[in-house]
């Protein structure tokens, strides 16, 4: 069954005065409860179009299907994890983790019954009364997830989540972020522009070109889980990735220099 | 700590040390230079027949009336600014130009339109603040984390649940810059309007001083509205202001 479906999405950038063509016409279905990569160049536009996906702007051509709805604006079905988190910093972990669910409506007790599943399942149980300022940068991004899972979407949309984070903690929540994929069943599109977190995480990882930006390939990866960032069996998905990816890059860094 | 606060105590024993010195050197007559020992014994007069406490609370009142008309309608204003751009366009300028009367020059307009009414002082009082807190306001909406805003409404956060669950929390280190600054204008304003009303409150009884050259007077009412004033500073803006940055990790 198709989760999400984008059909010949088109966008355009404000880039200093003049307008850039960024998304030029992505075709591209997710599969209920796949987990999917989207990797590209630096500004091919892959977080625009996950944005798109979760309604928060709106492409100038083309649709973006969700359950076989065009999306027209969000909705609690799917639920972006940002780059840097972004967490409020004013509320308390429990509180950020419930804010979603407080929006809704849901009453007290509910509430905090959810937060402490999902506080439990990313293991800051003991944070839960701490400010975001106390946390480090990889805690935060448990917070955002666990935020994230809290709204119990169908899709989670990942804006590459660990792009901040240290190595060590990174590949702590690589392993994490599949273990919780499986438990949860969630459809997942994971935005990045790491080739081996691209190959890690992914049943499918799916190369954007340079812009105006389309699905140049998509790369299947049948292998066992949970995969581990040092596995040398997936070195052979990774080159496969880099081939299609490395052309994309060149032209990104010379073809454009306003980037 | 404990040594910042000894040398504050020094230094106001000091302080009034030296005004009794010059006060029994004689060289103004008392009528004119009284001494810190005369300024208590009008202090506790003035505090025995009930008229400084008339005075505080009365001044007060219009205060906290004044500011929380402020406060609010700054907050509104200041939201609306950051938030549509014709407004900011519009009204914007205007407030930055408004901002600029001293709350005093609106007393003559304040006298004919609500004649010497508490409405009047209280119109003063807010009129002189809200520009603070409304501009105050606008910069800290303009300057919050787009990322904020984007993730909120990506939970459904939509209208006046965005207002109240993000702007304002997310604006709050700016907004209390305004308060702050917001109530030192309406301290000046309430004080400012009662001396020209003359219509009760601590201006009014500083008036009351000059007019019966109990100079004396006079310093024990100004006395009493710089207490009231460092008070008001520390024990509540500086706490929510500490609260605030503590949550935030700025502090």
């Amino acid at each position: 069954m198709t989760k999400l479906e984008s059909k010949n999405i088109v966008k355009y950038f404000n880039h200093e005065g003049h307008t850039l063509k960024a998304l030029g016409g992505i075709d591209l279905q997710v599969e209920a409860g796949d987990f999917v990569c989207i990797v590209g160049p630096s500004g091919c536009g892959k977080s625009t179009f996950l944005r798109i996906a979760a309604g928060l702007t709106s492409p100038e051509e083309g649709q973006i299907f969700f359950d076989g709805k065009p999306i027209s604006t969000t909705g609690p079905e799917r639920i972006m994890v940002f780059q840097e988190g972004a967490l409020f910093p004013w509320l308390k972990v429990v509180d950020n983790v419930e804010f979603g669910l407080k929006i809704a409506g849901i009453p007290k007790n509910k509430r905090s019954e959810i937060s402490k599943r999902y506080l439990d399942m990313m293991q800051l149980t003991k944070f839960a009364d701490s400010y975001t300022f106390q946390l480090s940068t990889g805690m935060k991004q448990r917070v955002a997830i666990a935020r994230a899972l809290a709204m119990d979407p169908d899709v989670l949309l990942m804006d590459e989540p660990f792009a901040a984070l240290d190595t060590q903690t990174r590949d702590l929540l690589l392993v994490e972020l599949q273990l919780i994929w499986e438990r949860t069943k969630k459809t997942i599109v994971f935005v990045t522009h790491n080739v081996s977190e691209a190959a890690v995480l992914g049943n499918k990882v799916v190369v954007f070109s340079h812009r105006p930006s389309v699905v140049k390939k998509e790369i299947k990866i049948d292998y066992r889980r949970p995969r581990l960032v040092e596995d040398e069996n997936l070195a052979k998905y990774q080159k496969e990735i880099l081939a299609e990816l490395r052309p994309e890059v060149k032209s990104s860094s010379t073809g454009e220099k306003n980037e | 700590m404990n040594k910042t606060i000894m040398k504050k105590i020094t230094f106001y024993a000091g302080l009034i040390v030296v005004w009794q010195v010059i006060a029994m050197a004689g060289i103004w007559p008392n009528s004119i230079f009284p001494s810190p020992v005369e300024v208590v014994e009008d202090l506790a007069y003035s505090a025995s027949d009930g008229s400084l406490f008339l005075g505080i609370g009365t001044s007060m009142w219009r205060l906290i009336v004044g500011l929380s008309i402020a406060i609010v309608g700054g907050m509104i204003l200041g939201i609306f600014m950051a938030r549509v751009k014709t407004v900011n366009q519009t009204i914007g300028s205007l407030v930055l130009g408004l901002q600029s009367i001293p709350s005093i020059a609106w007393v003559p307009l304040a006298i004919l339109w609500f004649g010497l009414t508490d409405a009047g002082i209280i119109f003063v009082t807010s009129i002189g603040a809200i520009f603070a807190v409304t501009i105050n306001t606008y910069t800290g909406v303009k300057n919050i984390d787009p990322n904020y805003i984007e993730a909120a409404r990506n939970m459904g956060a939509r209208g006046s649940q965005l207002i109240t669950n993000v702007l304002i929390p997310a604006a709050f280190p700016y907004m209390i810059s305004g308060f702050k600054q917001g109530w030192a204008f309406a301290w000046r304003g309430v004080i400012g309007a009662e001396i020209l009303f003359s219509f009760l409150g601590l201006g009014f009884l500083l008036n009351v001083g000059r007019y019966q050259y109990d100079v004396s007077q006079v310093i024990a009412i100004m006395l009493v509205i710089m207490g009231i004033g460092m008070l008001i500073d520390g024990f509540v803006f500086k706490k929510i202001e500490n609260k605030v940055m503590f949550r935030w990790g700025l502090r």
